[in-house]
């Protein structure tokens, strides 16, 4: 060990290491305190994650590196490289090796590797309370002689031995630990010594030694030079060989596994016989079915859009009389629905459905808004030459009766910029956070996992894989974690078209827009807004499916990901977890809309009420409308060519709820923007797929860029983006003006796909040509 | 045999395992290894769950068509259940 650490802060550096789901992450909040997201399936940590652990008795400042999981120490996707490479640097002072003990063998299989390091090591056997519920016992005794290292047994999620853990890992440091093998006895002892003589500098002589028996990749490279003695001293081992056909990756993993078997399955003492089928593979039966597993999933997500977004509980209205709900008090108004229609004989209609849990809390929060800064709302008028308009008229609010005798730019920055543009996107944080609510609590209980298994066989049809499930289902919370979660992805060109597809996935903060926009619809061509909004997204998945159909032709992507993947066993959500999760979401939001979103309504503002002279002037001679109005010949093909809305779009890429609170300050309601400008309906819709499906936010911007790794492909990227909205756009537009175009863009799709289908023939025609030759 | 066709909830005995060596190194990690033991759970048209030492595991058919096993004789004993 190097002793030269006096220059860090820390005392003591812990790197976590451990299988995929097997409580790292769990264990690394509990210690340091952090709110890292924890999800019930394999991958969800992507990058090393850092925290402090402080001791309070001994004042010990304890470093703890989390690192994703890993399943072995010969690394398969490239989060695993990240974990193996950070072991092997030796910045740690010791390994924290975290074990399932519900899956002994499975994880002493990582444990062996790690062993073979000589660094100090400390296990913390996680979940050994589940196991006792299942009425098994481990010996913890044995199990750490066994292993040469200290053994501490803990729960990570009732925070239950922690102190040991970390006073067992204050012993360990600098503690010289030999390197031990579980090869020391088998048939491959003779090769790893053999080798082993040849690495004479090396840190880690044993761990190389197995890699380069094994047939590491990686490890081969590094020691390029000595390859062929390698193979000669391989060679030279008849009995693997024979055994094992030449295989030595086979042999290492069979041996090592053979090791465990032999030497740990006294460890695990058994009260009673464990059935076959445990209640997570009948759940299974169900929900994975395979007719059933798609619709069920479905049908979870329909009613999880219902609970958010419905305007209708349940359709109680079919069952609760028309007019029931007209004379409610205001506060009762709040659960349900008064608005109500009567015909010329008195006849009542509506005032009878229930509100949603997601349109109640909306509600409220609307309440506090028109409260705070008063209600906007369309009304019919005339102007001077007697002429109907519409105009937007102001009822009540606290700050503008307050600001009543302030100047005018001070009521107008205060009132329709920062509040108005605020409020726009507070009021729909509750539906975003319900959302999240119910998509943390899926993925919590270990279904989603599920789902990307059910998926997987339509996903490998469009060139993509069950593995980009994940990956794009956190999109529709947010593409920037959605983005960075491709990594799990091993083929390159299947993750870069996960990430290519990733904002049309609706994040939470585009959801404003498509509610916004809903409830306008509905009150003007009377649609549906829970249909609305779940339109939208079938929108961006429809768009998202054809797009990876025509990426797959375009890019010649031949064969996907091949799918594996552990099913975490289900259990049921964890409370803390989840509201953790909720908790770091909602301060995320009202974060935003308090900084980024405040600021920016103040500039929309500004631009829209001075002219380029910095007078105070009209907004139809105010500097976004002369600016925008260059731009509006290329937005009148997509039916919205109307300055407006352009501003509203391009401030979009700040942040996607800015594009609402933009629509605020510029015409101070949703409804007075539609209503107002002259956009048709479809010229609408077309508006709300473009805001779906263009360039998204910066932040998920970046996210790809670094993903994606060169200047070159993000350009490409952002071209694909605006390429595929404009186009979809104007399909949507033109489709529901004239709706036999429908016909026209169906051929030009198809004659795409085909056209791309037989480039590519040829081209692996030509590839194969000049192979043979 | 096909592990694709292996009796559902019988437990058999992995002899080979034909796919690139990048996924069967993948295996070998998760667990299915040449020799161990492996119990089909369920299919859906070739896309499989199954149980290895005590955890599931979900694979489509591409990676499913190349595991070949045997109805295995030896004992199932409990601490195989492990």
């Amino acid at each position: 060990m190097k002793k030269s650490r006096q220059t860090k802060r820390c005392d003591i550096k812990v790197a976590l290491a451990g299988n995929p789901n097997c409580g790292k992450t769990t264990l690394f909040n509990a210690l340091t305190g952090a709110t890292a997201h924890v999800g019930n399936w394999t991958g969800v940590t992507v990058e090393k994650l850092e925290g402090t652990y402080r001791d309070r008795k001994s004042d010990l400042r304890i470093d703890i590196v989390d690192l994703p999981g890993i399943y072995s120490l010969s690394p398969y996707s490239p989060e695993e490289v990240v974990s193996r490479d950070y072991i092997l640097s030796q910045d740690a002072d010791v390994i924290l090796n975290i074990i399932d003990a519900t899956n002994l063998q499975r994880n002493l299989y990582l444990t062996t590797q790690l062993l073979e390091i000589g660094m100090p090591m400390v296990v913390a056997l996680n979940m050994a309370d589940c196991l006792r519920a299942n009425g098994e016992r481990i010996d913890i005794k044995e199990l750490s002689q066994k292993l040469g290292v200290p053994v501490v047994a803990i729960s990570a999620l009732k925070q239950k031995g922690l102190k040991e853990l970390m006073q067992a890992v204050k012993e360990q440091k600098g503690v010289e630990r030999e390197a031990i093998s579980f090869i020391s006895s088998g048939i491959l002892k003779d090769s790893v010594d053999e080798i082993m003589l040849l690495l004479e500098d090396s840190k880690h002589k044993l761990f190389e030694s197995v890699k380069l028996v094994e047939g590491d990749k990686l490890m081969e490279e590094k020691y390029k030079s000595l390859l062929t003695q390698i193979k000669e001293i391989k060679d030279r081992n008849q009995e693997a060989q024979k055994r094992y056909n030449g295989n030595f990756e086979t042999c290492v993993a069979d041996q090592r596994y053979q090791y465990i078997n032999d030497n740990f399955s006294g460890v695990i003492t058994s009260d009673k016989e464990k059935p076959a089928i445990s209640k997570s593979d009948k759940a299974d039966k169900v929900l994975t079915h395979r007719f059933w597993g798609i619709p069920i999933f479905l049908l979870i997500i329909f009613a999880i859009f219902h609970l958010t977004f419905s305007e209708n509980l349940f359709y109680l209205s079919v069952v609760i009389p028309d007019g029931a709900f007209k004379d409610v008090n205001t506060f009762s108004s709040l659960f349900v629905d008064t608005e109500y229609e009567e015909d010329e004989e008195g006849n009542i209609s509506g005032a009878n459905s229930i509100k949603s849990p997601g349109v109640f809390l909306q509600g409220l929060v609307e309440e506090l808004g028109e409260l705070v800064n008063g209600a906007r709302e369309v009304e019919d008028a005339v102007d001077e030459n007697g002429e109907p308009v519409q105009e937007v008229v102001e009822e009540g609010g606290w700050i503008p009766q307050l600001l009543k005798d302030a100047p005018d730019w001070a009521y107008g920055v205060i009132c329709d910029g920062v509040l108005a543009g605020v409020f726009g996107v507070l009021s729909f944080i509750p539906q975003i956070m319900l959302l999240f609510l119910f998509l943390t609590i899926l993925e919590d209980t270990g279904y989603m996992a599920r789902v990307a298994f059910i998926m997987d066989r339509a996903f490998r049809k469009i060139g993509l894989s069950g593995k980009s499930f994940m990956p794009l289902l956190m999109c529709f919370g947010c593409a920037v974690p959605g983005i960075m979660a491709t990594r799990t992805i091993e083929n390159d060109k299947e993750r870069r078209s996960t990430i290519l597809l990733a904002p049309f996935f609706s994040c939470g903060a585009k959801s404003p827009i498509w509610y916004a926009f809903a409830a306008v619809l509905a009150t003007t061509v009377g649609w549906n807004s829970e249909l609305t909004v779940f339109g939208m997204y079938i929108i961006g998945i429809v768009v998202a499916m054809v797009a990876a159909l025509i990426l797959k032709k375009v890019s010649g992507q031949k064969g996907v990901t091949p799918f594996i993947m552990e099913l975490p066993t289900y259990h049921t959500p964890q409370f803390k977890s989840v509201t953790i999760h909720i908790w770091q979401k909602l301060k995320h939001f009202v974060f935003r809309a308090g900084t980024v979103i405040a600021a920016s309504t103040i500039v929309i503002w500004y631009l829209l009420n001075f002219n380029f002279k910095f007078q105070m002037v009209g907004e139809e001679s105010s500097i976004l409308a002369i600016v925008g109005g260059w731009f509006e010949w290329l937005f009148k093909p997509l039916g919205f060519g109307d300055w407006k809305y352009i501003v509203a779009a391009v401030t979009g890429l700040i942040a996607k709820e800015e594009v609402v609170s933009s629509i605020e300050v510029l015409s101070g309601s949703v409804e007075a923007f539609v209503s107002m400008s002259g956009v048709t309906t479809a010229g609408v819709v077309s508006f709300m797929a473009f805001n779906l499906l263009t360039v998204p936010c910066m932040a998920a911007v970046g996210a790809a860029s670094g993903e994606l790794g060169s200047a070159k492909r993000t350009a490409l990227a952002v071209l694909f983006w605006i390429l595929t909205s404009y186009v979809v756009s104007m399909m949507i537009y033109l489709v529901g003006t004239y709706w036999w175009t429908v016909f026209i863009f169906a051929a030009v799709i198809a004659a795409i796909i085909v056209a791309a289908h037989f480039i590519n023939k040829k081209r692996f025609a030509k590839e194969e040509i000049s192979k043979n030759a | 045999m096909q592990l694709l066709s292996s009796p559902i909830g019988k437990q058999v005995k992995i002899v080979d395992v034909t796919t690139d060596e990048k996924t069967k190194n993948r295996l070998q990690n998760i667990g299915i290894i040449v020799g161990g033991q492996i119990t089909l759970l369920q299919s859906n048209f070739g896309d499989l769950i199954v149980k290895v030492r005590d955890c599931r595991v979900a694979m489509n058919k591409d990676v499913a068509k190349h595991i070949i096993v045997e109805v295995s004789n030896e004992e199932v004993t409990t601490d195989q259940a492990l």
